[in-house]
Protein backbone atom coordinates (compact mmCIF):
# COMPACT_ATOMS: atom_id res chain seq x y z
CA UNK A 1 0.00 0.00 0.00
CA UNK A 2 1.58 3.32 -1.05
CA UNK A 3 1.65 6.30 1.31
CA UNK A 4 -1.11 8.21 -0.53
CA UNK A 5 -3.51 5.27 -0.33
CA UNK A 6 -2.61 4.80 3.32
CA UNK A 7 -3.31 8.49 4.02
CA UNK A 8 -6.62 8.35 2.16
CA UNK A 9 -7.61 5.30 4.18
CA UNK A 10 -6.72 7.14 7.40
CA UNK A 11 -8.94 10.05 6.40
CA UNK A 12 -11.82 7.71 5.59
CA UNK A 13 -11.32 6.00 8.95
CA UNK A 14 -11.38 9.32 10.77
CA UNK A 15 -14.52 10.40 8.91
CA UNK A 16 -16.19 7.12 9.80
CA UNK A 17 -15.19 7.52 13.44
CA UNK A 18 -16.48 11.07 13.51
CA UNK A 19 -19.86 10.14 12.12
CA UNK A 20 -20.13 7.07 14.33
CA UNK A 21 -19.00 8.54 17.61
CA UNK A 22 -19.76 12.21 17.02
CA UNK A 23 -16.23 13.11 18.06
CA UNK A 24 -16.75 16.79 17.51
CA UNK A 25 -15.13 19.36 19.74
CA UNK A 26 -17.55 21.82 21.26
CA UNK A 27 -18.66 24.45 18.80
CA UNK A 28 -16.68 23.11 15.87
CA UNK A 29 -17.88 21.78 12.57
CA UNK A 30 -17.19 18.17 11.54
CA UNK A 31 -14.81 19.50 8.91
CA UNK A 32 -12.85 21.53 11.41
CA UNK A 33 -12.55 18.62 13.82
CA UNK A 34 -11.30 16.48 10.98
CA UNK A 35 -8.74 19.11 9.96
CA UNK A 36 -7.53 19.31 13.55
CA UNK A 37 -7.11 15.54 13.81
CA UNK A 38 -5.35 15.34 10.46
CA UNK A 39 -3.12 18.33 11.25
CA UNK A 40 -2.15 16.62 14.49
CA UNK A 41 -1.08 13.65 12.37
CA UNK A 42 1.11 15.94 10.27
CA UNK A 43 -1.15 16.74 7.32
CA UNK A 44 -0.18 20.11 5.88
CA UNK A 45 -3.28 20.04 3.67
CA UNK A 46 -5.54 19.90 6.71
CA UNK A 47 -3.45 22.55 8.42
CA UNK A 48 -3.89 24.78 5.37
CA UNK A 49 -7.66 24.48 5.79
CA UNK A 50 -7.34 25.71 9.36
CA UNK A 51 -5.11 28.54 8.16
CA UNK A 52 -7.59 29.44 5.46
CA UNK A 53 -10.40 29.58 8.01
CA UNK A 54 -8.65 31.56 10.72
CA UNK A 55 -5.79 33.61 9.29
CA UNK A 56 -7.85 36.73 8.63
CA UNK A 57 -9.14 36.79 12.21
CA UNK A 58 -5.68 36.17 13.60
CA UNK A 59 -4.28 38.89 11.34
CA UNK A 60 -6.90 41.32 12.65
CA UNK A 61 -5.90 40.50 16.22
CA UNK A 62 -2.21 40.93 15.37
CA UNK A 63 -2.85 44.19 13.55
CA UNK A 64 -4.87 45.68 16.38
CA UNK A 65 -2.35 44.68 19.03
CA UNK A 66 0.74 45.68 17.07
CA UNK A 67 -0.65 48.65 15.11
CA UNK A 68 1.73 47.91 12.27
CA UNK A 69 0.94 46.12 9.04
CA UNK A 70 4.34 44.52 8.40
CA UNK A 71 4.77 43.33 11.99
CA UNK A 72 1.21 42.02 11.99
CA UNK A 73 1.88 39.96 8.85
CA UNK A 74 5.12 38.56 10.25
CA UNK A 75 3.58 37.74 13.62
CA UNK A 76 0.51 36.20 11.99
CA UNK A 77 2.86 33.82 10.17
CA UNK A 78 4.65 33.11 13.44
CA UNK A 79 1.30 32.30 15.09
CA UNK A 80 0.59 29.59 12.52
CA UNK A 81 4.10 28.15 12.78
CA UNK A 82 3.66 27.96 16.57
CA UNK A 83 0.20 26.47 16.03
CA UNK A 84 1.73 23.73 13.87
CA UNK A 85 4.19 22.93 16.65
CA UNK A 86 1.62 23.04 19.44
CA UNK A 87 -1.48 21.65 17.82
CA UNK A 88 -1.01 18.35 19.64
CA UNK A 89 -1.49 20.26 22.91
CA UNK A 90 -5.07 21.06 21.92
CA UNK A 91 -7.19 18.59 23.86
CA UNK A 92 -10.59 19.84 22.78
CA UNK A 93 -11.50 21.11 26.26
CA UNK A 94 -12.39 24.51 24.82
CA UNK A 95 -13.34 25.74 21.39
CA UNK A 96 -10.47 25.52 18.94
CA UNK A 97 -10.88 29.20 18.06
CA UNK A 98 -10.63 30.21 21.73
CA UNK A 99 -7.49 28.13 22.15
CA UNK A 100 -6.03 29.51 18.91
CA UNK A 101 -6.67 33.13 20.01
CA UNK A 102 -4.89 32.50 23.28
CA UNK A 103 -1.92 31.05 21.36
CA UNK A 104 -1.99 34.07 19.04
CA UNK A 105 -2.21 36.55 21.92
CA UNK A 106 0.80 34.95 23.60
CA UNK A 107 2.81 35.03 20.39
CA UNK A 108 2.00 38.73 19.88
CA UNK A 109 2.92 39.60 23.46
CA UNK A 110 6.13 37.57 23.12
CA UNK A 111 6.94 39.50 19.96
CA UNK A 112 6.36 42.81 21.72
CA UNK A 113 8.60 41.79 24.62
CA UNK A 114 11.34 40.69 22.24
CA UNK A 115 11.24 43.89 20.25
CA UNK A 116 11.11 46.31 23.13
CA UNK A 117 14.10 48.56 22.67
CA UNK A 118 16.71 48.89 25.38
CA UNK A 119 15.49 52.36 26.41
CA UNK A 120 12.02 50.96 27.05
CA UNK A 121 13.49 48.05 28.99
CA UNK A 122 15.76 50.18 31.17
CA UNK A 123 13.37 53.01 31.89
CA UNK A 124 10.04 51.17 31.49
CA UNK A 125 9.04 53.63 28.80
CA UNK A 126 5.96 52.54 26.92
CA UNK A 127 4.47 55.73 25.60
CA UNK A 128 5.33 55.45 21.95
CA UNK A 129 2.90 55.89 19.16
CA UNK A 130 0.53 57.93 21.30
CA UNK A 131 -0.33 61.21 19.70
CA UNK A 132 -3.48 62.36 21.32
CA UNK A 133 -2.63 66.02 21.23
CA UNK A 134 -2.29 65.88 17.46
CA UNK A 135 -4.38 62.87 16.52
CA UNK A 136 -3.88 63.27 12.76
CA UNK A 137 -0.13 62.88 13.05
CA UNK A 138 -0.06 59.26 14.10
CA UNK A 139 -2.98 58.05 12.06
CA UNK A 140 -2.30 55.40 9.49
CA UNK A 141 -3.24 56.02 5.87
CA UNK A 142 -4.66 52.55 5.39
CA UNK A 143 -8.05 53.21 3.87
CA UNK A 144 -9.10 49.61 4.40
CA UNK A 145 -9.19 50.15 8.16
CA UNK A 146 -12.26 51.35 9.98
CA UNK A 147 -12.08 54.75 11.58
CA UNK A 148 -11.93 53.24 15.08
CA UNK A 149 -9.10 50.89 14.10
CA UNK A 150 -7.12 53.87 12.90
CA UNK A 151 -7.64 55.59 16.24
CA UNK A 152 -6.85 52.44 18.23
CA UNK A 153 -3.55 52.25 16.35
CA UNK A 154 -2.60 55.66 17.74
CA UNK A 155 -3.07 54.68 21.39
CA UNK A 156 -0.05 54.16 23.65
CA UNK A 157 1.03 50.52 23.63
CA UNK A 158 -0.29 49.40 27.02
CA UNK A 159 -3.58 51.24 26.69
CA UNK A 160 -3.99 49.80 23.20
CA UNK A 161 -3.28 46.25 24.30
CA UNK A 162 -5.68 46.45 27.23
CA UNK A 163 -8.39 48.03 25.09
CA UNK A 164 -8.07 45.44 22.32
CA UNK A 165 -7.96 42.51 24.72
CA UNK A 166 -10.83 43.74 26.89
CA UNK A 167 -13.21 45.57 24.57
CA UNK A 168 -12.55 43.76 21.31
CA UNK A 169 -11.42 40.26 22.27
CA UNK A 170 -13.51 39.95 25.41
CA UNK A 171 -10.82 38.94 27.93
CA UNK A 172 -11.39 39.73 31.61
CA UNK A 173 -9.16 42.25 33.41
CA UNK A 174 -7.77 39.43 35.57
CA UNK A 175 -6.70 37.53 32.46
CA UNK A 176 -5.25 40.64 30.85
CA UNK A 177 -3.34 41.51 34.03
CA UNK A 178 -1.80 38.04 34.05
CA UNK A 179 -0.92 38.21 30.36
CA UNK A 180 0.60 41.68 30.53
CA UNK A 181 2.19 41.08 33.94
CA UNK A 182 0.46 44.04 35.57
CA UNK A 183 -1.98 44.57 38.45
CA UNK A 184 -5.67 44.14 37.77
CA UNK A 185 -6.16 47.78 38.81
CA UNK A 186 -3.59 48.86 36.23
CA UNK A 187 -5.44 46.97 33.54
CA UNK A 188 -8.66 48.74 34.48
CA UNK A 189 -7.04 52.16 34.60
CA UNK A 190 -5.31 51.56 31.25
CA UNK A 191 -8.69 50.65 29.80
CA UNK A 192 -10.30 53.86 31.05
CA UNK A 193 -7.34 55.80 29.78
CA UNK A 194 -7.68 54.17 26.36
CA UNK A 195 -11.38 55.03 26.24
CA UNK A 196 -10.74 58.67 27.14
CA UNK A 197 -7.96 58.98 24.60
CA UNK A 198 -10.10 57.37 21.92
CA UNK A 199 -13.00 59.69 22.61
CA UNK A 200 -10.77 62.75 22.50
CA UNK A 201 -9.18 61.51 19.33
CA UNK A 202 -12.54 60.80 17.71
CA UNK A 203 -13.83 64.25 18.58
CA UNK A 204 -10.67 65.91 17.34
CA UNK A 205 -11.11 64.08 14.05
CA UNK A 206 -14.71 65.18 13.57
CA UNK A 207 -16.52 62.05 14.69
CA UNK A 208 -20.23 62.71 15.08
CA UNK A 209 -21.83 60.38 17.56
CA UNK A 210 -25.31 58.95 17.39
CA UNK A 211 -26.40 61.07 20.36
CA UNK A 212 -25.09 64.18 18.71
CA UNK A 213 -27.00 63.45 15.54
CA UNK A 214 -30.14 62.83 17.62
CA UNK A 215 -29.58 66.07 19.55
CA UNK A 216 -29.22 67.98 16.30
CA UNK A 217 -32.50 66.63 15.06
CA UNK B 1 -17.56 39.95 21.35
CA UNK B 2 -17.17 43.28 23.15
CA UNK B 3 -17.90 44.10 26.73
CA UNK B 4 -20.44 46.63 27.94
CA UNK B 5 -18.78 49.96 28.22
CA UNK B 6 -20.03 52.03 31.20
CA UNK B 7 -21.79 55.27 30.40
CA UNK B 8 -19.35 58.14 30.39
CA UNK B 9 -18.95 60.90 27.93
CA UNK B 10 -16.14 63.13 26.79
CA UNK B 11 -17.26 66.50 25.54
CA UNK B 12 -15.41 69.00 23.47
CA UNK B 13 -16.31 72.53 22.41
CA UNK B 14 -15.53 72.92 18.78
CA UNK B 15 -16.72 75.87 16.73
CA UNK B 16 -19.30 76.61 19.38
CA UNK B 17 -20.85 73.17 19.08
CA UNK B 18 -20.62 70.76 22.01
CA UNK B 19 -19.53 67.39 20.71
CA UNK B 20 -20.09 64.30 22.79
CA UNK B 21 -18.68 60.80 22.48
CA UNK B 22 -20.39 58.60 24.99
CA UNK B 23 -19.36 55.10 26.04
CA UNK B 24 -22.38 53.86 24.16
CA UNK B 25 -21.18 55.42 20.90
CA UNK B 26 -17.77 53.90 21.48
CA UNK B 27 -19.33 50.51 22.22
CA UNK B 28 -21.28 50.75 18.97
CA UNK B 29 -18.09 51.48 17.08
CA UNK B 30 -16.36 48.54 18.76
CA UNK B 31 -19.25 46.26 17.81
CA UNK B 32 -18.87 47.38 14.22
CA UNK B 33 -15.19 46.49 14.10
CA UNK B 34 -14.66 43.76 11.52
CA UNK B 35 -13.66 40.35 12.87
CA UNK B 36 -11.37 39.81 9.95
CA UNK B 37 -8.73 41.76 8.08
CA UNK B 38 -6.99 40.67 4.91
CA UNK B 39 -3.22 40.77 4.92
CA UNK B 40 -1.68 42.39 1.86
CA UNK B 41 0.75 39.59 1.10
CA UNK B 42 0.14 35.87 0.88
CA UNK B 43 1.30 34.54 4.23
CA UNK B 44 0.94 30.83 3.48
CA UNK B 45 4.15 30.21 1.45
CA UNK B 46 6.26 31.48 4.36
CA UNK B 47 4.33 29.36 6.85
CA UNK B 48 4.57 26.30 4.61
CA UNK B 49 8.33 26.75 4.30
CA UNK B 50 8.75 27.20 8.04
CA UNK B 51 6.65 24.21 9.04
CA UNK B 52 8.40 22.09 6.40
CA UNK B 53 11.73 23.00 7.97
CA UNK B 54 10.42 22.34 11.48
CA UNK B 55 9.16 18.91 10.41
CA UNK B 56 12.54 18.06 8.91
CA UNK B 57 14.32 19.32 12.04
CA UNK B 58 12.13 17.21 14.29
CA UNK B 59 12.78 14.14 12.10
CA UNK B 60 16.52 14.77 12.26
CA UNK B 61 16.15 15.33 16.00
CA UNK B 62 14.44 11.96 16.38
CA UNK B 63 17.14 10.27 14.31
CA UNK B 64 19.74 11.99 16.45
CA UNK B 65 18.02 10.83 19.60
CA UNK B 66 18.24 7.22 18.45
CA UNK B 67 21.78 7.70 17.21
CA UNK B 68 23.13 9.41 20.34
CA UNK B 69 23.32 6.34 22.65
CA UNK B 70 25.07 4.36 19.91
CA UNK B 71 27.47 7.21 19.27
CA UNK B 72 28.24 7.49 22.98
CA UNK B 73 28.90 3.75 23.25
CA UNK B 74 31.13 3.82 20.17
CA UNK B 75 33.02 6.88 21.48
CA UNK B 76 33.62 5.22 24.85
CA UNK B 77 34.80 2.04 23.12
CA UNK B 78 37.09 4.14 20.94
CA UNK B 79 38.55 5.98 23.95
CA UNK B 80 39.16 2.68 25.74
CA UNK B 81 40.88 1.27 22.66
CA UNK B 82 42.91 4.44 22.21
CA UNK B 83 44.06 4.37 25.86
CA UNK B 84 44.93 0.73 25.57
CA UNK B 85 46.79 1.38 22.36
CA UNK B 86 48.65 4.39 23.79
CA UNK B 87 49.67 3.02 27.17
CA UNK B 88 50.23 -0.65 26.45
CA UNK B 89 53.91 -1.16 25.40
CA UNK B 90 53.24 -4.70 24.18
CA UNK B 91 51.02 -3.72 21.34
CA UNK B 92 52.75 -0.53 20.22
CA UNK B 93 54.55 -2.18 17.33
CA UNK B 94 51.47 -4.00 16.16
CA UNK B 95 48.79 -1.48 17.12
CA UNK B 96 46.72 -1.58 13.95
CA UNK B 97 46.46 -5.35 13.94
CA UNK B 98 45.45 -5.32 17.59
CA UNK B 99 42.71 -2.81 16.79
CA UNK B 100 41.53 -4.87 13.87
CA UNK B 101 41.30 -7.92 16.11
CA UNK B 102 39.57 -5.95 18.84
CA UNK B 103 37.01 -4.43 16.46
CA UNK B 104 34.67 -7.38 16.61
CA UNK B 105 34.42 -7.18 20.40
CA UNK B 106 34.14 -3.40 20.75
CA UNK B 107 31.09 -2.80 18.55
CA UNK B 108 32.60 0.18 16.76
CA UNK B 109 32.00 0.54 13.03
CA UNK B 110 34.54 -0.10 10.35
CA UNK B 111 34.43 3.54 9.25
CA UNK B 112 35.30 4.71 12.75
CA UNK B 113 38.13 2.19 12.94
CA UNK B 114 39.54 3.26 9.56
CA UNK B 115 39.49 6.90 10.62
CA UNK B 116 41.15 6.03 13.87
CA UNK B 117 43.83 4.00 12.08
CA UNK B 118 44.46 6.90 9.71
CA UNK B 119 44.80 9.37 12.56
CA UNK B 120 47.01 7.01 14.48
CA UNK B 121 49.21 6.50 11.44
CA UNK B 122 49.50 10.25 10.84
CA UNK B 123 50.49 10.79 14.46
CA UNK B 124 53.12 8.05 14.35
CA UNK B 125 54.51 9.38 11.08
CA UNK B 126 54.56 12.92 12.44
CA UNK B 127 56.31 11.78 15.61
CA UNK B 128 58.85 9.85 13.56
CA UNK B 129 59.55 12.80 11.27
CA UNK B 130 59.70 15.19 14.22
CA UNK B 131 62.28 12.98 15.92
CA UNK B 132 64.41 13.31 12.76
CA UNK B 133 64.04 17.10 12.75
CA UNK B 134 61.15 17.39 10.27
CA UNK B 135 63.11 16.31 7.18
CA UNK B 136 61.79 16.47 3.63
CA UNK B 137 61.78 13.52 1.23
CA UNK B 138 62.91 15.67 -1.71
CA UNK B 139 66.54 14.73 -1.16
CA UNK B 140 65.88 10.98 -1.34
CA UNK B 141 66.79 8.99 -4.45
CA UNK B 142 63.97 9.05 -6.99
CA UNK B 143 63.38 5.29 -6.66
CA UNK B 144 62.81 5.66 -2.91
CA UNK B 145 60.51 8.61 -3.44
CA UNK B 146 58.51 6.52 -5.91
CA UNK B 147 58.33 3.63 -3.45
CA UNK B 148 57.00 5.94 -0.75
CA UNK B 149 54.48 7.37 -3.20
CA UNK B 150 53.34 3.88 -4.19
CA UNK B 151 52.77 2.99 -0.56
CA UNK B 152 50.80 6.20 0.00
CA UNK B 153 48.71 5.50 -3.12
CA UNK B 154 48.09 1.93 -1.98
CA UNK B 155 46.98 3.24 1.43
CA UNK B 156 44.54 5.65 -0.23
CA UNK B 157 43.15 2.91 -2.49
CA UNK B 158 42.62 0.53 0.43
CA UNK B 159 40.86 3.26 2.40
CA UNK B 160 38.61 3.95 -0.58
CA UNK B 161 37.83 0.26 -0.94
CA UNK B 162 37.02 0.01 2.77
CA UNK B 163 34.39 2.73 2.41
CA UNK B 164 32.40 0.57 0.01
CA UNK B 165 33.23 -2.83 1.48
CA UNK B 166 31.84 -3.15 5.01
CA UNK B 167 33.32 -5.62 7.50
CA UNK B 168 36.25 -6.63 5.33
CA UNK B 169 38.85 -7.67 7.89
CA UNK B 170 41.40 -8.59 5.22
CA UNK B 171 41.31 -5.07 3.81
CA UNK B 172 41.66 -3.62 7.30
CA UNK B 173 44.69 -5.81 7.90
CA UNK B 174 46.10 -4.77 4.53
CA UNK B 175 45.66 -1.10 5.45
CA UNK B 176 47.42 -1.69 8.72
CA UNK B 177 50.22 -3.60 6.96
CA UNK B 178 50.68 -0.80 4.39
CA UNK B 179 50.85 1.85 7.10
CA UNK B 180 53.42 -0.11 9.07
CA UNK B 181 55.48 -0.69 5.92
CA UNK B 182 55.48 3.02 5.17
CA UNK B 183 56.68 3.80 8.68
CA UNK B 184 59.37 1.13 8.55
CA UNK B 185 60.55 2.36 5.16
CA UNK B 186 60.81 5.93 6.43
CA UNK B 187 62.80 4.71 9.42
CA UNK B 188 65.16 2.64 7.26
CA UNK B 189 65.62 5.45 4.77
CA UNK B 190 66.63 7.83 7.51
CA UNK B 191 69.11 5.36 8.94
CA UNK B 192 70.56 4.50 5.53
CA UNK B 193 70.76 7.83 3.89
CA UNK B 194 70.67 10.31 6.81
CA UNK B 195 69.52 12.86 4.28
CA UNK B 196 65.81 13.18 4.51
Amino acid sequence: MDSQTKQDKQVIDIKARLSANKVVHSGESDDESLWIIEAKQGSQTAFYQLYEKYHRRIYALCWRMLADKDSAEDVCQEVFVVLWQKINNFRGESKFSTWLYSVATNVVLGHLRKHKNWLQRVFSIEEQGANVAEPHVGLTDDSMLTMLDQHIACLPERARLVFVLFAVEGYRHEEIAAMLKMAVGSSKSQYHRAKSLLKESLIANGFVSIEEEINHE
Amino acid sequence: MSKDIPQEAVTSKSAGLAKVVSDKSLAVLVEKLPNEMIPERDLWPGIERAIGQKSQESQVGQQRNTFVPGAWAASIALVVLLSWFTFSPDIKDNSGAALVNAQGDSGITQGQLVNFMQQSFKQQKQTLLASYGQPTTDKLPVAMQQELKQLADARASIKKALLTDENNVDLLNLLDFTQQQELKLLQQLYRQYQVI
